[in-house]
């Protein structure tokens, strides 16, 4: 931040040690990491110390939270334990944002590293059909994708996956074009190193800050994109998620604010915390940050 | 044969004395009527087309009920009234129907109706109309002179008369209909020429059917209101808040509980479960009697003692549906106390999965349930409700989602599936509605709503088939009884609940569509309080 602090920096630490002085600093990026890790906490410490099955039905449909001392938040429409539905839908819900944002990394990662290294016609070609999915409308086209198929986390995953991989692969191509044509890649091409090793062993971890920003902000956008889905009917009935939460209760958003607002505020908070993050680590992993 | 039954001899009295009554719902308010006045009705249902001749359904059924007279008409019991017919008589063998016509009744255009539209109109009906039972035991439809029709059957055929009645069996004009074209793609169909209280001036799909009254209809003075315009809805909820705000006055099968409740409270409105007895809709869950587990007819009797239907419609709907327990709902004339319920019996749902080998000891029944889609408090919830429900049981319920309706009927109708919640409708008559389900001979796949459990026993195919040709109505009521008893002793259906369709209108509204046929029966007795 101020001068002093970069000459007490020895220059000899690592770019991700330096990245972390520069995280921790910021309050936003903390409250962020904070929130995240109690949700995480919430979702695997919760259902050890909160022991209902949350599709059990155990009390009167709608009853307000508050109301009954064992039911905490209340119930739903069916009258099953909110609480419970909270602490396992988490699970659920973080599970689709960070599976859809490794499979955005993955495709995304593989078009725009070939797309970046090789140019010309394999560039091309692959631009195409980059753009050719960045011009779908991303909601519609996962609702197709899931109806298509069964309404199941993995398929949900998979289209929110689909749908979200064109920026990833812009992005990861664009810093493989500039990386390219650096001297430290042209020196181990001059000592023979293959195509593959370059691209995976040289060109990406140099690559991978910016990267690592853009999936950060990938879970949180898959989280909402859940959360979307479900509101329009389309999630996985067998398994307890803050979307089909919303889902099964946005019927009753007149009557019962709780069944909604509850797993609602959840969704809001955990894509709160993902999103503050993503922008710490961007600000950590920017150079122009360290030269202040 | 027996003589002149009990049931046909009372009809022809109430013939009689229609003759004099003109047909007029009992209930009519000893209030003059008022004339003129649009009534605006709201409906959330899409008709493709508006001749209930070739078109099942209750979408296309009211505005068809208005645009086209029927031979009868029913009030709010199961007693047939007279319409375009004025008096009727069965023969001695029960087997020939004689209907007498109205003279001057005028079809739309101006043309007289005569015996040889009903016999040509009936004659489509029988040939188009999803319903085939309705109309299979006919022989020939005669028109000996222009006011006389006669129906010949091979065997005794009493679900005729309730056949001939709204919504099932329009009236058309041959000389409009008769043109060499098919009849179900007829554009025709559209902006039909008809023979009711209100002819249609314009449908437009997705927003409104617009009904004017038809000046030379039969029925002298009627109808009483100028216009209706069926006014189309996205859903349920912008059709309550139309009629909350006055921009539409009568709001027929609305079945959210949720917004029921809201109009019951505010009390601004008048709201009645009367005029369902005919559609007759019941929610159930079926199960596929074919697949490994289910065929087992203890694993069925368990799955339905684990499930409370007191919950259901006591907490899911707030106590206005009713808990349906047979193939034939409450209002219906052949409604029968002595069936097997199933009571919610945890217990004995437990034992009896434990004799079929499931449960403890045994291996953990999984099965998986599908239901209809876009109908989240009749069949989504419910369907979640048995997951949970069964769980208790130590049975493990899949629920399957199905993005779309027809998505749902190919997959049941297929025969992919274990359970499903379903909704089937009695149509008035066992012989329309019931049968289909249960018919050895009804096991057709690829066709929704046919028997899709592949349920098969001769015994009740023998009942419903003997109860159809049964004149004599207590005999018949106590053959369907029968039926129905043995029905529930082997479940291929396990009866949940009767929708709680529900008819809505403001203050205003005089004489509101409350016979068995609801808003599918005629509306030339509504009128505007000004």
């Amino acid at each position: 931040m101020t001068a002093p602090a970069r000459t007490t920096v020895p220059a000899a630490r690592g770019p991700m040690a330096e990245a972390w002085d520069i995280f921790r600093r910021s309050p936003s990026a903390m409250l962020g990491l904070l929130l995240l890790g109690l949700v995480i906490l919430m979702t695997f410490a919760g259902p050890f110390l909160y022991q209902v099955d949350p599709f059990e039905i155990v009390w009167a449909p709608l009853t307000p939270p508050g109301e009954e001392a064992t039911i905490p938040l209340g119930t739903d429409n069916l009258g099953r334990d909110i609480l419970a539905g909270l602490i396992e839908g988490g699970s659920a819900t973080l599970a689709v944002g960070f599976a859809a944002a490794a499979i955005t990394m993955l495709i995304g990662v593989v078009i725009g590293a070939y797309a970046g290294f090789y140019g010309g016609i394999v560039d091309d070609m692959l631009m195409r059909v980059t753009e050719f999915f960045q011009v779908l409308p991303p909601l519609l086209f996962a609702m197709v994708v899931v109806t298509l198929f069964q309404p199941t986390l993995v398929n949900v995953a998979l289209a929110i996956g689909i749908v979200s991989w064109p920026q990833t692969a812009r992005l990861t191509r664009s810093e493989f074009r500039r990386i390219r044509t650096l001297e430290y890649v042209s020196a181990m091409r001059a000592i023979g190193a293959g195509d593959g090793n370059i691209i995976w062993r040289v060109i990406l971890p140099n690559a991978l800050p910016p990267l690592i920003v853009s999936a950060t902000l990938t879970i949180g956008m898959a989280i909402l994109f859940e959360a979307g889905l479900s509101f329009l009917g389309l999630s996985d009935p067998n398994v307890m998620s803050w979307g089909l939460m919303i889902g099964s209760g946005r019927e009753y958003l007149l009557d019962a604010w709780w069944v909604v607002t509850l797993p609602g505020a959840m969704i809001f908070l955990t894509v709160l915390g993902v999103s503050l993050v993503g922008d710490g680590l961007n600000d950590a992993f920017n150079p122009r940050m360290r030269e202040r | 044969m027996t003589p002149i039954p009990a049931f046909s001899r009372r009809f022809l009295l109430a013939g009689a004395v229609a003759l004099t009554a003109l047909g007029t719902a009992p209930s009519l308010s000893a209030q003059e009527a008022q004339t003129g006045g649009t009534l605006v009705v709201a409906s959330v249902q899409k008709p493709r087309h508006l001749n209930a001749a070739v078109q099942s359904g209750i979408a296309t059924g009211v505005p068809a009920a208005q645009i086209f007279a029927t031979l009868l008409r029913y009030g709010e019991d199961f007693e047939p009234q007279p319409y375009l017919a004025e008096s009727w008589e069965f023969s001695d063998d029960s087997k020939v129907l004689t209907l007498t016509l109205r003279s001057g009744a005028t079809f739309h255009d101006g043309q007289p109706i005569t015996a040889e539209d009903v016999v040509w109109s009936l004659g489509v009906v029988k040939e188009n109309h999803p319903f085939s039972s309705m109309l299979e035991p006919v022989e020939a439809f005669e028109a000996p002179d222009p006011q006389t029709v006669v129906i010949r059957m091979k065997q005794p055929h009493p679900a005729i008369l309730l056949v001939l009645s709204s919504a099932l069996t329009p009236i058309l004009p041959k000389h409009v209909f008769d043109d060499g074209q098919d009849i179900k793609s007829n554009p025709k169909n559209n902006l039909p020429v008809g023979s009711g209280p209100f002819k249609v001036t314009a449908f437009e799909p997705g927003q409104h059917i617009i009904l004017e009254r038809h000046d030379g209809f039969f029925l002298e003075g009627r109808p009483y209101l100028d216009r209706i315009v069926i006014r189309q809805y996205q859903d349920a909820n912008s059709g309550v808040l139309a009629l909350e705000s006055g921009e539409a006055q009568l709001f027929p099968l609305l079945d959210s509980t949720r917004l029921i409740r809201r109009l019951e409270k505010s009390g601004a409105m008048t709201v009645t479960d009367q005029g369902y007895a005919g559609i007759g809709p019941v929610n159930w869950l079926a199960f596929n009697t074919k697949s490994p587990a289910l065929s087992d007819v203890r694993v069925r009797q368990a799955v339905a003692h684990a499930i409370d239907r007191d919950f259901v419609t006591k907490a899911l709907h707030s106590g206005l549906s009713k808990p349906a327990v047979e193939p034939v709902v409450q209002g219906s004339p052949f409604y029968t106390e002595e069936v097997e319920r199933y009571d919610f019996d945890l217990d004995k749902a437990k034992a009896l999965l434990a004799e079929a080998g499931f449960g403890e000891g045994g291996e953990t029944l999984k099965l998986r349930i599908d239901y209809i889609p876009d109908n989240e408090e009749q069949q989504r919830a419910i369907a979640e409700y048995v997951k949970a429900a069964l769980a208790k049981a130590g049975v493990e319920v899949t629920v399957r989602a199905s993005p779309d309706f027809p998505t749902w009927a190919q997959r049941v109708a297929s025969y992919d599936f274990d359970m499903t919640m379903d909704q089937v409708f009695n149509w008035g008559d066992p012989v329309i509605g019931v049968n289909r389900t249960y018919l050895c001979s009804n096991i057709r796949e690829g066709i929704i709503w046919s028997n899709t459990q592949q349920y098969c026993n001769e015994d009740v195919d023998k009942l419903l088939n003997e109860a159809g040709v049964e004149p004599d109505l207590a005999r018949r009521k106590e053959l369907y009884a029968q039926a129905f008893k043995q029905i529930t002793t082997d479940i291929p259906i396990h009866f949940i609940n009767e929708v709680p369709y529900h008819t809505v209108w403001s203050q205003a509204v005089q004489n509101p569509p409350v016979s068995i046929w609801g808003a599918m029966g005629p509306m030339d007795e509504v009128w505007l309080k000004q």
